[in-house]
């Protein structure tokens, strides 16, 4: 399988040198303010003008009270969904603001975190792949601890979850929640859903960002050596040399979020359940990625899998309390 | 492995009379399944109507089949293979997914030299043969809906079915076999084709669907 390569260079980050403190964790009101208004205009920046680019380095404080977070994270302002045709249009369900990842988590940011590197496509700016559920969480504590944070989860591998139905998990970790944490944790599916459809600032799009999967996405059509017509076919795909793509390369969404359709999917906190299938058993994956057919893509398909399951299609972004 | 069988026996029986009109409604068996590997020879011919046909010589693997985008549980599925002279590995097979949850099933009525097979669930005698139904997983495995870990439904006939005259599949038998054998379908249908699927042979099959 041919590998996919890394974004030929990283521009220095403007923001890095201007907003960083100088190896402290702490930033100053007025540091602030000036990140808050740089940041916003490199939202706009990167909204309007679609960058590939990842900055990185940036920090300003979050709304929880002085911790820092990373300019890769973006405020989503709570509310219901304005989006006309999701899971949870015309209800009364609210959203509460939270933070969530411009990017799903990169190879780079992975491996600083974790040590190691379990994708099958390798690059620094590819999204992480073949993540299983229980290490997208471990995942996102240790990088709480590293960057100070308090981690969200509380993880005991001592004794099986009894709420753990499925029959091919041999781990069933008892995983628990810091309800208050300002550490990472991932989404869960209703702030990735309302996420993806563009928050309080929907345009009522089909996929994340648009209603052309090929604007928004990397699929199974678009992901490999040549474009694929016809019917999904694995054999074809895999024939195609299909792959995961450096992040941030597409169209964002209404929120300046990048990938939530396709790429790879994403791992959300809730058990799956629907009226065949019970709680229990699988996990929430949602915006398909570049192995699943069209539909997976949609802002509104629910996708689950079992929470040890790896795949090389499958992924994470993370998400913070505001 | 899904405890609420009464509530999915309702669901189904919901979903098989909207399928019924469904499948009233729908028209033709136009859509047409085209994969190969790229190794060997493989030459297939998507023919007018339900018609196709595959000339294959040491082959890889390949799937090129006729049906319709969406299946449905309690389609008749009718075919003439007035041609089916596999030499080595291939199947002539009813072949399609339904999701929530997802299952690949198939119902094999010809097969080359190997028979497939997997774990036993029963038989059930449907368009004068007896099928074996065999049940088997799939860990992490690629489908429509991504990476999954899946289930396979299969049905195969115990005999290869004489092949040059029109014969049905009547598809219902076989899901109420596989529900009745704790193997119950998904509650959506992805596509559903009356497929030639060979792996490392030769062959050639000229099939009609309709």
């Amino acid at each position: 399988m041919r590998r996919a390569g890394r974004l030929s260079s990283r521009r220095p980050s403007l923001f890095g040198s201007i907003c960083s403190s100088k190896g402290g964790r702490i930033v100053s009101k007025k540091k602030t303010l000036v990140c808050a208004v740089f940041v916003l205009v490199a939202a706009a920046v990167a909204v309007g003008g679609c960058s590939s680019v990842q900055v990185s380095g940036a920090e300003q404080t979050d709304r929880t009270g002085g911790k820092l977070l990373s300019d890769q994270m973006v405020l989503v302002e709570g509310g219901t969904f304005k989006h006309k045709r999701s899971n949870y249009s015309g209800g009364e369900v609210a959203v509460q603001d939270f933070y969530i990842g411009k990017y799903e988590v990169t190879q780079k940011e992975w491996t600083a975190v974790m040590g190691s590197n379990p994708s099958k496509f390798r690059g620094d700016n590819l999204p992480v792949d073949s993540v299983s559920w229980y290490e997208a969480i471990e995942y996102c504590n240790r990088r709480s601890l590293m960057e100070g944070l308090e981690p969200y989860y509380n993880i005991d591998k001592s004794q099986a979850d009894p709420d753990n139905k499925s029959e091919i998990d041999p781990l069933k970790w008892i995983v628990t929640i810091n309800e208050g944490a300002n550490g990472y944790r991932l989404p869960t599916e209703l702030e990735w859903e309302y996420a993806a459809s563009g928050g309080q600032k929907s345009k009522g799009y089909k996929y994340s960002g648009g209603n052309k999967p090929d604007d928004v996405s990397w699929n199974w059509r678009n992901a490999g050596n040549r474009y694929l017509k016809g019917g999904w076919s694995w054999q074809s795909i895999e024939n195609n040399e299909n792959r995961t793509r450096p992040v941030g390369r597409k169209k964002a969404n209404e929120l300046g979020l990048y990938d939530m359709s396709g790429n790879v999917r994403e791992w959300c906190w809730d058990w799956y359940e629907d009226q065949m299938v019970e709680s229990g058993m699988f996990r929430v994956v949602r915006g398909g990625g570049w192995l699943g057919d069209v539909h997976t893509l949609e802002i509104k398909f629910r996708g689950m899998f079992d929470a040890s399951g790896v795949g090389p299609d499958q992924g994470f972004r993370v998400a913070r309390n505001a | 492995m899904f405890k609420k069988k009464k509530l999915m026996a309702v669901l189904v029986a919901v979903a098989m009379v909207s399928a019924l009109f469904a499948v009233n409604g729908a028209s033709a068996n136009t859509y047409w399944q085209y994969w190969t590997d790229g190794i060997g020879y493989v030459n297939a011919t998507n023919g007018q109507g339900g018609n196709y046909s595959v000339s294959w010589s040491n082959s890889g693997n390949f799937v090129i089949g006729k049906g319709w985008q969406y299946g449905a549980h309690n389609r008749v599925v009718n075919y003439n293979a007035g041609a089916w002279q596999p030499n080595g590995n291939a199947y002539l097979t009813l072949y399609g997914w339904t999701r929530n949850p997802l299952i690949e099933y198939y119902v094999v009525d010809s097969w080359g030299s190997y028979r497939p097979t997997g774990d036993y669930r029963g038989s059930v005698y449907s368009d004068g043969a007896w099928y074996d139904l065999y049940h088997s997983w799939r860990y992490n495995a690629p489908s429509i809906d991504g990476t999954q870990t899946f289930q396979q439904y299969w049905s195969v006939r115990q005999q290869k079915r004489p092949t040059g005259s029109n014969v049905s599949i009547t598809f219902e038998n076989h899901v109420n076999a596989w529900g009745a054998a704790g193997m119950p379908m998904g509650s959506s249908w992805s596509y559903q084709v009356l497929a030639t699927e060979g792996y490392y042979s030769s062959g050639y099959s000229n099939v009609t669907v309709w």
